[in-house]
């Protein structure tokens, strides 16, 4: 079992409450009250070992947060030490994409992403933490209903994803559309990147700790160094 | 006198039982003198629920001098006697400009107003209206307890009449407007509840709420009429969007503040949670809106009328917690440092098991209490909106109330006394639940990982760490355990005796000894060790910068630090005077142990002198 910790940011009301919930507990309530300070859950999900075909377990310990812009002075302490971010906007609400891009800048300056592969051999990047940032367009199903509600293209996001390497999904918590889907992407990427980071640090025995050392050029391929 | 909304032109309602006797064995009454907390069991037949509140207020004989002003001012939802009992969502008063801004509706809105229909029967609500089901607490287990503490109600109930009237208090229509001298034996009745219907009254004459209000009279409709006539302006109002957008996430679940599919205007209790907090927004634009206030508003709304509970919002955010709800929360982080500061005074064993989890996190040999107290470990991520919300939504209703019976008594000393006593009974849990996480992760790896492990071998360097025992639960495991509890526990807190009579009530309990001068001044401290921490990062930046620096944990938190450095700079109630810095510096070198001691020392000191004032007269 590997263990992950990973946090949900964006602007109030999007919808990253519901979004844990309903891949945490399968719920969803129309209305749920506004997210104050942080919730903490967690959730394990089996991904495949693409190279073994072995199951994986990945457990994500999830840091729910409060969307409103002061909280965002409590912010580093929600992303120290987080391996994913996941980052909310609502497609009916344009001014959420900006503020979900306002976070995106943020990590990246603070902590640093790593979706990019190439950028895994990069000694000079400037980050000790591999983040994965997933890009999450949240109620779908408002749209489904009424087209005319939508307020964010779906090209623009996936635009804006490719150029910043990032995951991008658009989702629905209320229908449960491509939630289960999102954490399963992370849960790979996670893997992936764990992978190399121990062929990396293949001579270290590894004790499983969430390993945040910096990266060095790779000259083993194996999958199974260290066990 | 609050809840004379509650009680109105009450029949002199025979106190003793009718008041506690659960919902569900009373016989609907249709009286317009019911206390509001019944009223939902006219609600399934009448609908109107929340409206009976503001026809209460006209008809309420006893209103206050204070409050007619108010009440004849257009922005305040004026319905008219005769309207009780029928559908009043029903907008009669669509020309009204007033309506028209406060019923904007977002799109927010107007994609949930669906409610799953089990939610109207009344006898799955408790006497304020919240559903008594939760995540936590079946209905069967609410009503369990309901049934006996119905009846320690009804007894402290009469216990504080008698004293009441002992002291010499009216009683009219069974709600006091005023109650006794500060003793210790009212200290003692307070921490046992305050009556439910008298909370509005007793919480308005504790916190001074009548000189507030005496003070700004009329205020309050002049920033209703502010709002009013700034109604799309975002540079006035500038978190309209943020209020708008909490008003329907505010107690989703009590009758009072959601809103059926077939009404056409909102509940009464969502305009005024609107007009609350929008006035609040432009009275303290130090402060805004913040995310907390929105339950902290609406829970005074349930007892006190609009514009009462309006100002012991004021009353909340200036005098009990300030700076908590300010733009860069730095009171919560303060009050977060103080928490720590106590956990390490009073509960010395989950001191020394933060204190390992803080290390595993940061990976450092050691760590000052100087870095404690500005990096905050992540558990303070849930305390922290303990203190913002002062209890609403973390522990179940009748707690938080009875939390905020003593908050107001007892000032906010209090919180750190409650969330002490909860740490303490988490840490109870966590034991318990350690073990039998261990033992249940045993299984399901068995089950589950082992068989990989088992039948592939090496199962992948993944698989490497994961064989638990229960004695070699990781740092990690034992983190996210802690999280857990502490986050869950508290939501089962159905009875306020679990932790006043056990913990905090508890003779002997070294609780006993914090007090209200000691948190001010351990507040003082981490204070100033903040600000110290913020001017030294900033110097440390400055020269990092110069000598390229390269550590991102190092700059992330460097620029953090400036940034509320900066903000802190720019407000009065939390810059430092020369005395504080002095004292800081003095206070450096033993930081809060001798502070916490002298404290001690220097309360014991006061009680003792204060003892033999008492014996000499």
């Amino acid at each position: 079992m590997l263990q992950f910790k990973l946090v949900l940011l964006g602007d109030s009301s999007v919808g990253k409450s519901s979004i844990v919930n309903r891949f945490v507990k399968d719920t969803f309530d129309e209305f749920r009250e506004s997210t104050i300070g942080a919730a903490f859950l967690s959730q394990s999900i089996k991904i495949k070992d693409p190279k073994t075909n072995q199951d994986v377990i990945i457990k994500f310990e999830i840091w729910d947060t409060a969307g409103q812009e002061r909280y965002k002075s409590l912010a580093p302490m929600y992303y120290r030490n987080a391996n994913a971010a996941l980052v909310v906007y609502d497609i009916t609400i344009a001014d959420s994409l900006l503020k979900a891009k306002s976070w995106v800048n943020e990590l990246k300056e603070k902590v640093g992403n790593s979706t990019d592969d190439n950028d895994n051999d990069n000694d000079n990047n400037n980050n000790n933490n591999n983040l994965v940032i997933h890009l999450v367009g949240n109620k779908l199903d408002l749209v489904e209903d009424d087209p005319e509600m939508r307020s964010v293209a779906t090209e623009d996001a996936v635009k804006y994803s490719t150029d910043e390497n990032l995951l991008f999904k658009e989702v629905s918590a209320k229908t449960d559309f491509n939630i289960k889907e999102v954490f399963q992407t992370i849960g790979e990427k996670l893997y992936e990147i764990r992978q190399k980071e121990l062929d990396n640090n293949n001579n270290k025995q590894n004790k499983g700790e969430i390993n945040i050392s910096l990266p060095r050029p790779s000259t083993n391929d194996s999958t199974s160094c260290c066990s | 006198m609050g809840h004379n909304d509650f009680l109105s032109n009450a029949v002199p309602v025979k106190v003793n039982t009718l008041n506690f006797i659960p919902p569900k064995q009373r016989e609907l009454k249709k009286s317009p003198s019911m206390p509001s907390f019944y009223k939902f069991e006219n609600y399934t037949k009448h609908r109107s629920a929340s409206i009976n509140r503001s026809s209460i207020q006209l008809h309420d004989t006893n209103t206050p001098s204070r409050i007619p002003e108010l009440l004849q001012e257009p922005p305040v939802d004026t319905v008219s006697v005769e309207d009780s009992f029928v559908d009043l969502y029903i907008d009669r008063n669509e020309e009204s400009p007033v309506r028209s801004v406060f019923n904007r509706a977002s799109s927010f809105q107007s994609t949930t107003l669906k409610r799953r229909s089990d939610i109207t029967d009344p006898q799955h609500f408790d006497r304020y209206g919240f559903k008594k089901r939760t995540q936590f607490i079946t209905e069967e287990e609410y009503d369990r307890w309901w049934s006996e503490y119905s009846q320690y109600c009804i007894r402290r109930k009469h216990k504080w009449r008698n004293f009441l009237l002992k002291s010499g208090l009216s009683l009219k229509n069974d709600l006091p407007e005023k109650f006794p001298p500060q003793s210790e034996k009212l200290k003692r009745y307070v921490r046992k509840g305050i009556p439910a219907e008298w909370r509005g009254n007793a919480w308005w004459y504790f916190a001074r709420g009548d000189e507030m209000l005496n003070k700004n009279k009329g205020l309050y409709s002049k920033l209703l009429k502010k709002v009013e006539e700034n109604k799309n302006n975002k540079n006035i109002i500038q978190d309209l969007d943020v209020i708008e957008r909490d008003l329907n996430r505010t107690f989703p679940d009590n009758i009072h503040f959601y809103r059926e599919s077939f009404q056409k205007e909102e509940p009464f209790m969502i305009q005024a949670l609107r007009r609350v907090l929008l006035a609040f927004s432009i009275y303290d634009t130090e402060i805004g809106y913040c995310q907390s206030m929105n339950f902290l508003a609406a829970l005074l709304l349930l007892f006190l009328s609009e514009e009462k509970a309006f100002w012991m919002l004021v009353i909340i955010t200036k005098k009990y917690l300030p700076g908590v709800h300010s733009v860069n929360l730095e009171g919560v982080n303060v009050d977060q440092g103080v928490l720590i500061l106590c956990i390490k005074e009073y509960l010395p064993e989950l001191w020394s098991k933060m204190e390992a989890s803080m290390l595993n996190t940061t990976g450092q040999k050691s760590i000052s209490q100087f870095e404690i107290l500005n990096k905050l470990p992540p558990m303070t991520l849930s305390t922290a909106s303990w203190f913002m919300s002062c209890f609403v939504g973390v522990v179940p209703i009748e707690t938080t109330l009875r939390i905020w019976d003593c908050l107001f008594y007892e000032k906010s000393h209090f919180l750190f006394k409650v969330s002490l006593a909860i740490l303490k009974l988490s840490e109870e849990e966590l034991l318990e639940r350690k073990l039998s996480i261990s033992q249940s992760i045993l299984a399901t790896f068995s089950n589950e990982s082992l068989e990989h492990i088992n039948s592939h071998g090496s199962g992948g360097s993944a698989n490497h760490r994961s064989r638990p025992r229960v004695e070699d639960m990781t740092q990690d495991d034992y983190d996210m355990l802690f999280f857990q509890v502490i986050q869950t526990f508290p939501k089962k807190l159905l009875n306020p005796n679990d932790i006043f009579e056990k913990v905090i009530f508890k003779k002997k309990m070294t609780l006993n000894k914090l007090d209200q001068e000691e948190i001010d001044k351990v507040r003082k401290y981490v204070s100033s060790q903040r600000d110290k921490w913020a001017r030294f990062n900033k110097v440390l930046n400055k020269d990092s910068s110069n000598n390229g620096n390269n550590d991102p944990g190092n700059k992330m938190l460097y620029k953090n630090l400036d940034d509320t450095s900066s903000i802190q700079e720019g407000t009065d109630n939390i810059s430092l005077s020369n005395e504080e810095v002095m004292d800081t510096l003095l206070s450096e070198v033993s930081g809060f142990k001798r502070i916490s001691l002298s404290g001690v020392n220097w309360n014991n000191s006061i009680k003792i002198r204060v003892k033999n004032i008492r014996q000499k007269k």
